[in-house]
């Protein structure tokens, strides 16, 4: 399986340099959504000093850790699962069904964009931002227990895109791609700032808590702990027999080009 | 004159019409036009709890979002790389008439699927506009939505050069989204960006309409505020016409 992702990382890198005046654009655009996202921060915090309970430093700590999330996705799920109702409309999908490994694999990792990677490095640089401009002081015990749920995070958010993904399965002509980039951006911010019913809604339902806020709020030491953790690695496994389960539903239904 | 704003309301009505089969996929577009100005206000509310013209910013703002969205970069950057610009070319009328249709009539149909929001935002915001303060800000709202269109046109003509121009657009999406008044409203700014908003584009294609409704600008700023738009609108116009001109020279089909 390692060294299938590899191959594919390497097909990747070769298909992305085909196009180089937009490697070079999205590479700035990268840059630029950073510094807007930090900026916008600073703003916010220039009049007030907490945020629905959040400082400043735990803001930027959460705004990396959406960035690094964020660029695993954009780098690994993303390129595949976009559009994914095209695949399914016209029958494309039978070559991954076909294949020698799980659909669910093959459909969601099967190819890569390696430049959002960049926006994984930065947003750890942001993390480290966060601490270090905070003043937060983190055990090696709260670094961990923040990876694992971290982890959690883009296990949740793989989920919540094969879920939308798989809609096509019973509605081809539904595309729920754009849908997944508006409720994503709901994780830029802690999901304490919107009205309870919606913080309820974005964590059982939607659940992009657990991509940012719940990871972040471990290592601001705002409130998070092992039932953070608990929390995280429940969800984490639930998003994961979801998606599964709705992922195998709805191949079942695929019924080729005249699906 | 007459035969252009003829032909430009026949692209409007033909793209409505086409957009209206593809109901399902512009509702997801207006959730994601929306879903930035609602965060917005979530926050600038949490943050500054109590103050109510930034809740009426924020709702005309959403008005102001809906009523502005271009997606030229989709709908009119596709059309160069597929090659089907030719006919386009080949059609009696200039060429923008068609991408400019297609622009209203998309935000046709998102002012009509975002008007239920925008009416129960209204409804749960504590403060009215002054009747006055929507009057001045209309001018605005329009000259918005002029400069937004030819900013995206604009930037998707770079598909002449490009490969993609999704890069570009993007980077001109966040502009929008940090110096439009979309982060933050232009009077909360950090003191260091606040020069940049007055002189730059992106505070006229969004917020500054929805800061007139909000009484944040008034008497000389008010026409100073028109002024600028006026400017851009214009030299917009101009760099829109350039690129245009410098783009279809090296246009060469598919196969060219």
């Amino acid at each position: 399986m390692t060294r299938l992702l590899g191959r594919i990382l390497r097909l990747s890198i070769q298909q992305l340099t085909a196009y180089r005046a937009n490697l070079v654009f999205e590479g700035f655009l990268t840059l630029v959504r950073l510094a807007a996202g930090l900026v916008a921060l600073g703003a916010v915090f220039s009049q007030t000093d907490s945020l629905a309970g959040w400082s400043l430093g735990g803001t930027v700590v959460l705004l990396g850790t959406y960035q690094v999330v964020g660029g695993l996705m954009g780098a690994f799920i993303q390129p595949n699962l976009s559009f994914f109702s095209e695949q399914v409309r016209e029958g494309k999908l039978d070559d991954i069904l076909l294949k020698p490994v799980p659909s669910i694999f093959m459909a969601s990792l099967g190819s890569c964009s390696p430049w959002p990677l960049l926006q994984v490095v930065l947003g750890a640089g942001v993390v480290a931002l966060g601490v270090a401009s905070g003043g937060l002081t983190t055990s090696s015990l709260q670094v961990a227990c923040y990876l694992l749920q971290l982890g959690s995070g883009v296990v949740v958010a793989w989920a919540y895109l094969v879920v939308l993904a798989s809609a096509s399965f019973w509605a081809a002509g539904l595309e729920l791609n754009v849908l997944y980039s508006a409720s994503w951006q709901l994780g830029r911010y802690p999901v304490d700032v919107y009205h309870p019913a919606i913080t309820c809604f974005l964590t059982f339902v939607v659940p992009i808590a657990f991509v940012s806020t719940y990871p972040a709020r471990t290592l601001a030491a705002s409130g998070g702990g092992p039932a953070g953790v608990g929390a995280s690695l429940l969800a984490a496994a639930i998003s994961l027999v979801v998606a599964n389960l709705v992922w195998q539903a709805g191949t079942r239904r695929y019924t080729s080009a005249t699906s | 004159m007459r035969y252009n704003l003829q032909v430009l309301a026949q692209y409007v009505r033909q793209s409505f019409l086409e957009w209206n089969a593809g109901r399902s996929f512009t509702f997801t577009l207006v959730v994601q036009a929306v879903v930035p100005p609602l965060i917005g206000l979530a926050v600038w509310t949490r943050a500054l709890p109590g103050q109510d013209l930034i809740t009426l910013y924020y709702a005309v703002l959403l008005f102001a979002r809906l009523l502005t969205v271009s997606y030229e970069h989709h709908t009119f950057s596709s059309r160069i790389y597929s090659g089907n610009l030719i006919d386009d070319l080949l059609r009696p009328h200039p060429v923008i008439l068609a991408p400019l249709g297609v622009n209203l009539a998309v935000r046709l149909w998102h002012v009509a699927m975002g008007l239920p929001l925008i009416l129960v935002v209204g409804m749960l915001i504590p403060v009215r506009p002054e009747l006055g303060s929507l009057l001045l800000a209309s001018p605005a709202l329009l000259l918005a939505a002029a400069l937004q269109f030819l900013f995206t046109y604009g930037l998707a003509l770079t598909a002449f050069w490009t490969e993609k121009a999704f890069g570009v657009v993007g980077i001109g999406q966040t502009l929008i989204f940090l110096l439009g008044g979309e982060a933050f409203p232009a009077w909360l700014a950090p003191s260091a960006l606040k020069p940049a908003m007055n002189l730059l584009p992106f505070r006229y294609m969004l917020g500054f309409p929805a800061e007139i409704a909000a009484g944040q600008v008034t008497g000389s700023a008010l026409l100073v505020g028109y002024g600028v738009q006026l400017a851009w609108v214009g030299l917009m116009g101009l760099a829109v016409a350039a690129i245009w001109r410098s783009g279809v020279r090296r246009y060469t089909a598919v196969g060219g």
